[in-house]
């Protein structure tokens, strides 16, 4: 483990790389020739009002969406062209703000088909769950702090489950990177703290993570470096804690009463 | 007790049930619609992988089941072979026109892809009716390639006679028998499997499937081509048991017979083609009677389902059975 830092330490090389990333609908810039990096095992926060192109860019790095131009490399591969199944398979797994399930398949079905097909694409899956995939299902399921629910359906679930189990899905494909989109949004303080629990236990196992959040609170605690979008640019990247001290930010997005709270959140004495 | 042992037990009560028919009931009439049932509810279980399980609409299966009829019957006739090489034959020939349909489908969605399936069908149809030109000349009249309006028969038999004398009818009956099984276990296999959570993960939510690696390319095709292959075998069974294919197994009428099979039992459920299957055979066993009253019967029960029970029976009984399992615990 040791060595592996020290490796990655002597030549950093990104995990993920947007390169000059633009997503036009018609004259709208949904996205405006947006670069970024983001290193292996590093949690990257993305904050921006309502349609800054945030949930876009996700869409663009994770083959649902095309980008108009502009490259996206992941680990070295450039995966600018690749459909979601493939981007899946090298080791990027999303999550959806709207909250995306199989509906009428069990929380633990759920989680086996994501296990079954995420990882790598099965040549033919055969007619039975193999015991290494249950394993990863069973792990998967205690994690997400869904064992109890095993047999529910996903169509059943409460706003909280429904975004555990996401997760969960992701997790069992065991990906590089993990990306949430707005994934503690709508939850109150204890569940935001229950999530915060279960992302720090991803986070232990050297998972690089992208979150798009509004909750800033959730959003500095957990982030290494936080970029700020609007109208598809970056306005801001760089450490949390300098954030409410930028002065286009707080003016486009913040406030300054959520600044204040901001720089309450990061104080020394609060947060190390 | 485990889903497959509910499954085994249920499969080996219907199978000892329907073994016991042909000699509970030894009339001619009885055994032949027996054995037709057998057929339908063959095309029902593999249709309703491609309608219920991965649902997607496809109204294709009858023109896949006409391929596998009209390849064992010309096999049989032009080239003479055995109608037990030309059936296997038939199914795969069955695979491959699936694969060709569900890849002409993949960018469909919903209502898009009943018209086209519908269409290709309707084709096939205008195709075989319309064929009048000489392939064969008799010594009375000349065939065309395809049958025409009238078919294609004396292309051979399974044989059975020769065995069996009088009493073939009854070894064609548990070869019916057989096929359902094995298309049957073979349904059971893929739904329950990891294919079947495949299917139903791309029918419930595509974008997040496919984010989730499953593949929507190959696995529509695949659900195409498998459930092809049996519906293909029970067309080829079809045409070696009534010796005879015509242009009629492309008919509306039947395709809403089947249509209703799979909506009444239970679309995407297990057991309910089956169940459809036998009951919608014997409603319409009931009407035969009042003929004009079998179409129009026939449609307000599929417009009764539609309506009042989606799930269909095996659907609506087993959500029944699991809210009053949930409220007793």
């Amino acid at each position: 483990m040791d060595g592996l830092s020290h490796e990655t330490a002597r030549s950093p090389r990104p995990l993920l790389v947007v390169d000059g990333v633009s997503k036009h609908f018609g004259a709208l810039a949904a996205v405006d020739n947006l670069s970024f990096e983001v290193m292996p095992g590093e949690v990257l926060g993305i904050g921006g009002p309502n349609g800054a192109g945030k949930t876009t860019l996700f869409d663009v790095i994770t083959g649902l969406d095309r980008a108009s131009s502009g490259r996206v490399l992941f680990a070295g591969h450039d995966i600018t062209r690749a459909g979601p199944e493939r981007i899946c398979h090298a080791g990027i797994a999303r999550t959806f703000q709207l909250n995306a399930g199989f509906d009428t398949l069990s929380v633990r079905e759920n989680i086996e088909v994501a296990a079954i097909y995420g990882h790598v694409a099965p040549v033919f899956p055969g007619f039975r769950i193999r015991p290494v995939i249950r394993r990863r299902v069973d792990a998967a399921l205690e994690l997400s702090g869904l064992a109890g629910r095993a047999a529910t359906p996903a169509g059943e679930l409460a706003v909280l489950e429904r975004k555990l189990l996401m997760v969960a899905t992701a997790i069992v494909t065991q990906p590089r990177l993990l990306m949430l989109d707005e994934p503690v949004g709508g939850l109150t303080q204890a569940e935001m703290d229950a999530f915060v629990a279960m992302l720090a236990r991803i986070r232990g196992e050297g998972m690089a993570i992208i979150l798009i959040e509004h909750v800033m609170r959730f959003l500095v605690s957990l982030a290494d470096r936080v970029l700020i979008m609007h109208h598809g640019e970056r306005i801001y990247e760089g450490r949390p804690d300098d954030l409410a001290n930028d002065r286009r930010v707080v003016d486009v997005y913040l406030g300054d009463g959520a600044a204040d709270l901001i720089r309450a959140a990061l104080d020394p004495g609060v947060v190390p | 007790m485990t889903a497959p042992g509910k499954d085994l037990v249920i499969g080996v009560v219907l199978v000892a049930i329907a073994a016991t028919v042909p000699f509970l009931f030894p009339v001619r009439y009885v055994i032949t619609q027996m054995t037709l049932l057998f057929i339908y509810a063959i095309v029902v279980t593999q249709w309703n992988l491609v309608l219920g399980v991965a649902g997607i609409f496809s109204l294709a299966q009858m023109a896949l089941f006409a391929c596998g009829a009209y390849a064992t019957a010309m096999l049989g006739l032009y080239l003479d072979w055995s109608l037990w090489a030309a059936m296997p034959a038939g199914a795969m020939i069955a695979v491959v026109v699936g694969l060709l349909i569900g890849l002409a489908c993949l960018r469909l969605k919903g209502p898009y892809v009943a018209l086209l399936t519908l269409a290709i069908a309707q084709v096939a149809y205008l195709v075989i009716i319309t064929d009048t030109d000489c392939f064969i000349r008799t010594e009375t009249r000349c065939e065309p390639f395809t049958g025409g309006a009238s078919g294609l028969r004396r292309f051979g038999d399974l044989g059975l006679r020769e065995w069996l004398g009088r009493d073939w009818i009854i070894g064609n009956y548990f070869v019916g028998l057989g096929l359902l099984v094995a298309a049957m276990a073979f349904s059971v296999a893929v739904a329950r499997g990891p294919l079947g959570l495949a299917f139903r993960a791309l029918r419930d939510n595509l974008g997040y499937a496919r984010s989730r690696g499953i593949s929507q390319f190959k696995y529509q095709l695949v659900v195409f081509a498998l459930s092809a292959f049996f519906t293909g075998l029970a067309g080829a069974f079809y045409a070696a048991h009534f010796k005879s294919v015509g242009p009629t197994i492309f008919s509306f009428s039947l395709l809403l017979l089947l249509l209703a099979m799979i909506v009444v039992g239970g679309l995407g459920t297990i057991w309910g083609p089956i169940v459809g299957a036998t009951l919608v055979m014997f409603a319409d066993e009931g009407l035969r009677e009042v003929q004009d009253f079998r179409t129009l019967g026939l449609g307000l029960t599929l417009a009764l389902f539609v309506l009042l029970l989606p799930d269909g029976l095996t659907g609506t009984a087993s959500r029944l059975l699991a809210r009053w399992r949930g409220s007793g615990s």
